[in-house]
């Protein structure tokens, strides 16, 4: 597999929100908005990149019956340790992604990535996975952040164009479902061809 | 890596006690400047309520009340130039009605107005609502900021519009909003008791009992239910 196919894999092939069906929660919990499924997404895939380099850099010190305890470990003290630095040194940065960084936390894309790919490859490959893999997610989920958007609220990243005349239901988690299984069927239709 | 039991006890215990360590040491790098960020951008709420920046004017008294858990703190704001008082700006958590998940914490700018106050700023300090939702309190001219600023504190009622209150609640957030028309009552009360005027009208901080008693009003089947996360 060449480089490039790894990066493109993560977005269409492999994408993680419409066809391996990754990190549904998040997904579902912070798409109100374009905006901040933007968001949501650009933190996932700051964190996947470091930890996918991270356990590919360790894999062949585990013993393998231990090896998902492990991943989880390193994973959580890296996001803890990414949101203090952040909360300290860039406060304007973490107040606009903060409340995404705990969810990262249980975002089973991340451990997902770790089992499948970084702990099986060399540290490049697992580094651009990770940009795949991210950029797949974050495309997604901007993309149904920007539909619920429009249906929801009748705006999009926060540009309003028509102002309470549309269903609120879009923004609640009903809503989400609702969108998220459309763009599903249409994403693999697409994505068959 | 085959696995032993010796060599996933050692393994496993040198990940967590590195983890541990990296976590503790970071923790305590950061302890000083996470305050530091965090009073900051208290200060830049305090003259932002009421219109004023750090270098015209500052801040020339606290006075902080505990009511249980919760602490209102109420910052005397004067003018450099000519040391007239610009206004109040008030700490004031909601202490009777939660938020949807935590309660919400606001900056409020009182300036005096005749024998009254006029509620001049309010910026959202701290709050956990569901984006897109509750959280929405945050933005820039919002319903509730909409229907407070500019009015004479007393004559508001604080509720939402659709129990007989001055507040226009967030589109399908009730219970955010009411937290919101409560956390400015508590602001209210809050710059009555610092500027002596304590009356009547200063109940929400009276009739407020030790924080343990807080009431969570979810009687009305809310639309914010069901979307958590995990």
């Amino acid at each position: 597999m060449s480089k490039l196919q790894i990066i493109t894999k993560g977005i269409l092939k492999e994408n993680p929100t419409f066809v391996l069906i990754l990190g549904m929660c998040p997904t579902l919990g912070v798409t109100s908005s374009a905006i901040n499924g933007m968001g949501m997404g650009v933190a996932t895939m700051a964190v996947l990149i470091m930890s996918n380099i991270v356990i590919a850099l360790i894999k062949n010190l585990i013993p393998d019956k231990v090896r998902i305890p492990a991943f989880i470990v390193v994973i959580a003290s890296f996001v803890t340790i990414i949101e203090m630095l952040m909360q300290a040194y860039v406060p304007a940065l973490y107040a606009s992604l903060g409340v995404f960084i705990p969810l990262i936390v249980v975002n089973c894309i991340i451990l997902g990535r770790a089992e499948a790919f970084a702990s099986k490859n060399g540290v490049l490959d697992s580094a651009l996975d990770g940009i795949g893999i991210g950029l797949g997610f974050t495309l997604s989920l901007t993309t149904i952040g920007a539909v619920r958007e429009v249906l929801g609220s009748g705006s999009i990243f926060g540009f309003t164009f028509a102002e309470g005349v549309m269903p609120l239901l879009f923004i609640l988690a009903p809503g989400g479902f609702l969108v998220l299984g459309y763009l599903m069927v249409l994403f693999n239709k697409v994505a068959k061809r | 890596m085959k696995s032993s039991l010796k060599n996933m006890v050692v393994v496993l215990f040198t990940i967590t006690a590195v983890s541990a360590l990296l976590v503790a040491l970071v923790q305590d790098i950061t302890k000083d400047a996470i305050a530091t960020a965090n009073q900051e951008a208290k200060n830049v709420a305090k003259y932002k309520v009421l219109s004023t920046t750090a270098e015209e004017a500052m801040v020339v008294a606290d006075t902080t009340r505990h009511i249980g858990d919760f602490q209102i703190t109420v910052s005397t704001v004067q003018r450099k130039a000519d040391q007239s008082i610009v206004g109040y700006a008030v700490e004031a958590p909601s202490i009777t009605k939660s938020g949807y998940a935590d309660c919400i914490v606001l900056m409020v700018g009182f300036v005096e107005e005749g024998d009254g106050c006029v509620v001049n700023g309010v910026e959202v300090l701290s709050q956990k609502e569901t984006p897109g939702l509750g959280a929405n309190m945050t933005k820039e001219g919002n319903s509730l900021e909409r229907s407070i600023v500019g009015k004479s504190a007393k004559d508001v009622k604080f509720g939402v519009t659709k129990e007989g209150g001055s507040f226009d609640a967030l589109t399908g957030s009730t219970i955010s909003s009411r937290a919101y028309a409560n956390a400015i009552e508590t602001a209210y009360a809050g710059y009555l008791w610092a500027t002596g005027r304590l009356n009547t009208s200063a109940e929400a901080v009276e009739a407020a009992p030790s924080g343990a008693s807080m009431t969570y009003d979810n009687s009305e089947p809310e639309a914010q239910k069901g979307e958590s996360n995990e």
